[in-house]
């Protein structure tokens, strides 16, 4: 007998986006379920919907064969279900422990019973092979052990069924094998896990059953040994794709951004880039490759000029611009595609149209006599669309009721309408879906095919190793490994460095330093 | 000047110290738990001031502790409306917070003059109760520092007590007790007891009530201690200071205290002051304790920023 299954299920938003629509799920006890498809498949809305964060239109929960019905996450907890979320639940300033027990503490009397509560945490930390420590507040941790913390808070709540939705955005390759080591462990205790993920290949690796969703609905369930990365992704996007770019041979001997000895301290006085000296080449990728908050985004964002430096030169097209401001920069030929859209690269109130001109306000096709030029704003908006293929009702819809890779071709639209000098790319793809995903991959190099030098910096290694010319490694804000980007080079290579287990000498690092 | 000295060191001025900082201390207490819980909680002052004139009105026709309560309440119920309209209607809890504040100015006087025939100043014609103070003569009876004890610890309020033992509480609860990790983590992440199933909404409104029911608390004493009766616009900009001692008192109820403490001493000297130097005008040695708050604030956030600046922060 199934432990959990779905069946039917139909929700509808307010606004009238149709996000499941007779969705079916079948969960079997002791197994490791995933649940993959494209951004906008509807598979976030399923997930919340077992949580008990939505609830359905339509079809039904049955859980040990009983119907149920979750009308809050907590009635789902009681249940048994346990969600780790991609943005992590845990509150910063507390300590593990403290998250772990939140809102189910032991007590003793009116007080929170701290020992119990730490020897609870050691206990399941040991039990399910999730190695960390309670005391240290959670915001000292590396991203990995967040996680942990997540997987803990739901076993602590006494999960039968964890939702774990798409742990490995965050984490290296390394990382990722130490997730799936405490996965296996869990199903070996009788726990079962759903897996909703983007990334084919660790699917395959860590699932028994993968159950594939497309616009909304259940395209299929199939048995992980009989399919193949094609065959899921075929699945997915209900046609072939490649992920693959064709890229053509540049001139990279012109030197178009230089920066050096680059040191940025963030906001905790903590030295994120500790010296750092890197050249971008017109016509070539540069990719940082690192684990996030080894100062890859800082990198960008001081040579964007949007955050202060504490020492080091930035030169950008022979001209230094380490006193420029970001529109000074722009002027010398700098575009930048931010990490994260909604709070950086986007006004998600406004208009479409209004966001792919913000960057033009001193443009005299846009303004004229200090007045915006709405004929020509619209003209200019109806014809990135069309480029660039955005999908929008028209240039007047606001760019909040767009969906996660067209609000992205929104900023790609904005920054490459024009053939920049120096493009600084920061988690292009992240949260979009394949077709947009390729789409954005062959407008980034086909800015670099035409000359622009680019630095792009991702979490995702197979974007980094599918983009890049060359790649730097950084650790802790230094360069620890540079490559030359070949056939050969893996991502598990990339990690010892990610993860500060090797660095390279001087001499190794030399020939990809340029 | 040797005057001045005489003054501050004498045990009158210390009770002074603490009957100035009463009021501004349950006041701050109540933006603390606001603050903690992720509002800012711009009402203190509209809050205190309604607390003042309730409690004046009950006490005419009740005793005592229950004007107090209805001060007390008067606040709650003023929490659970800006709770209404910020969590419920989603109105921006700012402007909630002002709207509580001018309705409180004109509200007050608009009530007074009901209740007292047509007075838009002064309660003067009501025959308004105090709350009574704690006597602790017997102290006098220690050997040596028995006299000593009984001038600094007799004759303070009951909310003064009851304040001090707050600071304490309101720290246990925060600190100690799963309800006050509840609190803290709605403040600073709702993401995380979202997910853990504990009532966000719920967690707010109510610190909003238990932040305006500290703020009447501090009105009822202003307004039946401090002062024996209500006068209009007579909070003054307590609340406002109320909500700058949070931020000086480091989001700490212990903090909290302190921050208090010194705005109600210069408050206290405040009082004192217009007695001993009759050249200087009284209007100008009031403004003492507004002069403190802004250069506290002031040299608070130069502090901070220049502790980030060591670190490199710019």
């Amino acid at each position: 007998m199934a432990l959990l299954e779905a069946s039917g299920i139909g929700k509808v938003y307010p606004g009238g986006v149709v996000a499941n629509d007779g969705v079916n799920l079948v969960i079997e006890p002791g197994e490791v379920h995933a649940v993959v498809g494209e951004n906008g498949a509807g598979k976030s809305t399923l997930m919340k919907i077992l949580f008990g964060i939505e609830q359905p239109n339509a079809g039904t929960l049955t859980l040990d064969g009983r119907p149920v019905s979750f009308a809050n996450p907590r009635e789902a907890i009681d249940a048994g279900i346990g969600m780790v979320f991609q943005h992590f639940s845990l509150v910063p300033s507390f300590s593990v422990y403290e998250n772990v027990v939140l809102g189910s503490e032991p007590r003793a009397g009116i007080r929170l019973d701290r020992d119990k509560a730490i020897a609870e945490v050691r206990a399941l930390s040991d039990k399910f092979r999730l190695k960390v420590d309670p005391l240290p507040p959670v915001r000292t941790l590396p991203v990995g052990q967040q996680q942990r913390v997540e997987i803990l808070k739901a076993l602590y709540r006494n999960a039968r069924i964890l939702i774990l939705d798409e742990p490995t955005a965050v984490l290296a390759p390394q990382e990722v094998q130490e997730l799936f080591v405490a996965i296996r462990s869990l199903v070996a205790q009788g726990k079962t896990v759903i897996f909703i993920a983007h990334k084919l290949p660790e699917v395959l690796e860590i699932s028994n059953t993968i159950t594939v969703m497309r616009q909304g609905k259940t395209v299929g369930q199939v048995k992980t040994r009989e399919v193949t990365e094609k065959s899921l992704a075929a699945m997915m996007v209900g046609r072939e794709v490649a992920l693959r770019v064709e890229r053509k041979p540049t001139d990279q001997t012109q030197r178009v951004a230089a920066v050096s000895g680059l040191r940025v301290v963030n906001a905790l006085g903590t030295e994120v880039v500790a010296g750092l000296d890197l050249n971008v080449h017109s016509g070539e990728v540069v990719g940082l490759v690192g684990v996030e908050g080894n100062g890859q985004a800082e990198t960008l964002e001081a040579i964007a000029g949007l955050r202060s430096i504490v020492a080091g030169t930035i030169t950008i097209a022979n001209e230094n611009a380490t006193p420029m401001s970001v529109l000074e920069r722009r002027g010398l030929g700098l575009a930048s595609i931010p990490e994260d859209r909604i709070a950086q690269g986007l006004s998600t109130g406004s208009t479409v149209a209004e966001n792919l001109v913000a960057t033009r306000l001193n443009d005299k096709r846009y303004v004229r006599n200090g007045l915006l030029d709405l004929k020509a704003i619209r003209a200019n908006a109806v014809r990135l669309i069309e480029q660039f293929s955005i999908r929008v009702g028209g240039p007047n819809y606001t760019v909040g009721t767009l969906s996660g890779g067209n609000m992205q071709k929104v900023v790609v639209a904005r920054e490459l309408s024009e053939q920049p000098k120096l493009l600084l790319v920061n988690q292009p793809t992240r949260g979009v879906d394949l077709g947009a995903t390729q789409f954005i991959w062959r407008t980034i190099t086909d800015a670099r095919d035409a000359g622009a030098a680019v630095l792009l910096s991702s979490a995702d290694l197979g974007e980094l190793l599918a983009l890049s010319d060359r790649l730097l490694v950084l650790y802790r804000g230094k360069i620890v490994a540079a490559f030359i980007n070949t056939p050969d080079l893996t991502p598990e290579t990339l990690g010892t460095y990610m993860l500060g287990l090797s660095t390279q000498t001087a001499d190794e690092m030399k020939a990809a330093l340029k | 000047m040797m005057e001045l000295f005489v003054t501050v060191f004498s045990a009158a001025f210390f009770v002074t110290i603490i009957r100035t900082t009463t009021p501004l201390l349950l006041a701050t207490l109540g933006g603390l738990i606001a603050d903690l819980s992720g509002a800012l909680n711009v009402a203190l002052e509209g809050m205190m001031l309604i607390g003042c004139l309730t409690a004046v009105i009950v006490s005419v026709y009740a005793p005592w502790y229950v004007a107090v309560a209805a001060g007390l309440g008067a606040g709650a119920l003023l929490g659970l409306i800006m709770a209404f309209f910020a969590y419920r209607m989603k109105a921006d809890i700012i402007l909630v917070g002002f709207a509580i504040n001018i309705l409180a100015t004109g509200g007050t006087v608009f009530a007074l003059a009901l209740a007292t025939g047509g007075d838009k100043g002064t309660s003067i014609n009501l025959q308004s109760k105090a709350i009574p103070a704690v006597d602790l003569g017997f102290l006098s009876g220690i050997p040596v520092v028995g006299p000593t004890l009984t001038a600094l610890l007799s004759g303070h309020s009951v909310l003064s007590w009851l304040a001090a033992f707050l600071v304490f509480a309101v720290w246990y609860f925060l600190y100690r007790t799963p309800w006050g990790l509840w609190l803290r983590g709605v403040g600073e992440y709702p993401a995380a007891p979202e997910a853990a199933g504990i009532p966000v909404n719920r967690i707010r409104t109510l610190s909003l009530v238990v932040s305006g029911a500290l703020a009447g608390l501090g009105g009822a004493q202003l307004a039946m201690f401090n002062y024996v009766g209500f006068t209009r616009d007579m909070t003054a900009g307590r609340g406002f200071i109320a909500l700058g001692a949070v931020l000086l008192g480091a989001r700490h109820p212990v903090g909290a205290l302190l921050a208090a403490l010194l705005f109600g001493a210069f408050e206290a000297l405040a009082v004192v002051m217009p007695g001993l130097f009759n050249d200087i005008p009284a209007e100008l040695i009031r403004m003492i304790p507004f002069v403190v708050t802004i250069a506290a604030l002031v040299l608070f956030s130069i502090r901070a920023q220049r502790a980030l600046a060591l670190r490199g922060v710019k």
